[in-house]
């Protein structure tokens, strides 16, 4: 029997699902936080520092660094919450909610924050944002971003999301960059840490936290289901579940990254889980993002 | 509420927190809005703004708190960059780092410390002069913003 694992177990299924495997290093990437001061100024006092930025082309507000001297975590200007350090593909999902101000907003797995502040960034600090975590240490970290940041509209639980219905709130927007199993552009350990079990294992839990999201989720709310994993089992497997079984269906997104999978590995899904989409690593990390809305009858 | 309210006197600052919107859990103190509050429910770990924290008798004022108080009338001294980058490390204010002081210069009293884009990096005690080109320490260092540094070393 074959081992369910390794480094030539996994990328021979990339291979399968069309992409020839490569070693890369994504690049380092911030986010200007662009309630807390203006973005030109904000690039302007950095490279006067001696960053250098690069405009990311997919990103709203993203930027490579270039080169720095130093740590760009380690700046008055990161310190006094101008911007944040954010890998570029992990700046994607927040930014796919339409209409974002205002509105009460879901963020189910938080820790450590960075995409809560990109949220409230993009909402202006209106509206309110509801942060979740199972992880207290990482709860602080989250704690000390939105201080960081200046941010004002987020409250945070120390809560397993799958039972978000116990806060008797219905959302607006759900942003779930549920736990996951990660990829070997971030995880130089990766091929030799992951099994295909572990996978499917995580690829559950992720089920569990899509259903209780479909509870707590307005009928006309939006959720934005997001993943670092390059495994289809936590990504398009997931997606169609979540079409057949929870009345879900995908909406058009235009971001950076490839048309999803509609058939993985034989198996034909649902086609329009190809409004979603799938980065393989190169200057970004891999990822693997898609919004959905509730059908009418599963409201 | 009263730590916090007698925070923002000692820097004679004019901001007025709505006390009703105020709330403390265990030792730390949150400001929210009428949207958070109607959202409130049962335990949490982090509500809207953070305002600081009690400890051993004593307030801690959050950077949140800070800055807010910032944007309004208040005890501040703007520094050069030179200064601005040694008060970060947590070092204290020397008078010829000080560009500009508005507000009380009485010896013992608080002050912000912004620096020269009006953003506040943290608060002292004043010591001295504050406009002497004295070798005397003006402002002493009592919170900076690089603490967000020493806390995630802390939590490393």
């Amino acid at each position: 029997m074959t081992s369910m694992s390794g480094r030539e177990f996994f990328t021979r299924r990339y291979e399968q699902l069309g992409w020839k495997f490569k070693a890369v290093e994504p690049r380092q990437a911030i986010r200007i936080n662009s309630a807390n001061g203006k973005k030109a100024e904000t690039v302007q006092r950095l490279a006067q520092r001696g960053v250098g930025l690069e405009k990311i082309p997919f990103l709203e507000d993203g930027y490579w660094v270039k080169a720095s001297k130093f740590s760009v975590g380690a700046t008055s200007e990161y310190l006094v919450g101008l911007y944040s350090i954010q890998e570029a593909a992990a700046q994607i999902p927040a930014a796919l909610f339409t209409n974002l101000g205002g509105t009460t907003v879901l963020d189910a797995c938080a820790a450590p924050g960075g995409k809560t502040v990109q949220l409230a960034d993009l909402m202006r600090n209106t509206g309110a944002i509801v942060a979740l975590d199972i992880d207290k240490r990482r709860l602080t970290a989250l704690s000390n971003q939105l201080e960081r940041c200046h941010i004002r509209n987020t409250i945070a639980h120390y809560m397993d999301t799958r039972e978000s219905s116990k806060l008797n709130i219905k959302f607006d927007r759900i942003l779930l960059d549920v736990p996951c199993s990660g990829n070997f552009a971030i995880d130089k350990a990766w091929f030799s840490r992951r099994t295909l079990q572990d996978v499917q294992e995580n690829a559950k839990v992720q089920r569990e936290i899509l259903e209780e999201a479909v509870r707590v989720l307005k009928d006309d709310g939006e959720i934005v289901y997001s993943t670092c994993s390059l495994e289809p089992e936590e990504d398009e497997l997931n997606i169609d579940w979540a079409i057949r079984s929870l009345g879900l269906k995908t909406a058009s997104i235009k971001c950076h990254g490839e048309e999803a999978l509609t058939n993985v590995f034989g198996k034909q899904l649902d086609p329009t889980i190809e409004n979603a989409r799938r980065i393989w690593p190169e200057q970004t990390q891999g990822f693997f993002v898609c919004r959905l809305t509730k059908q009418e009858s599963s409201s | 509420m009263r730590p916090v309210t007698d925070f923002v006197n000692r820097l004679h600052a004019e901001t007025k927190l709505d006390e009703a919107l105020i709330v403390k859990k265990k030792d730390r103190y949150f400001l929210l809005n009428n949207r958070l509050k109607g959202l409130l429910s049962g335990d949490f770990f982090h509500a809207g703004t953070y305002l600081g924290k009690t400890k051993g008798g004593t307030f801690f004022p959050s950077f949140s708190l800070l800055a807010l108080i910032a944007e309004g009338k208040a005890n501040k001294v703007t520094v050069d960059d030179r200064t601005e980058w040694l008060f970060i490390c947590g070092r204290d204010v020397f008078a010829k780092g000080i560009t500009k002081v508005v507000g009380s210069r009485r010896r013992g009293e608080c002050t912000l410390v912004l620096n020269r884009h009006g953003e506040c990096l943290g608060f002292g005690r004043m010591l001295g002069d504050l406009q002497a080109k004295s070798k005397e320490v003006a402002v002493k260092n009592i919170s900076d913003v690089g603490d967000f540094l020493r806390r995630e070393r802390r939590h490393a």
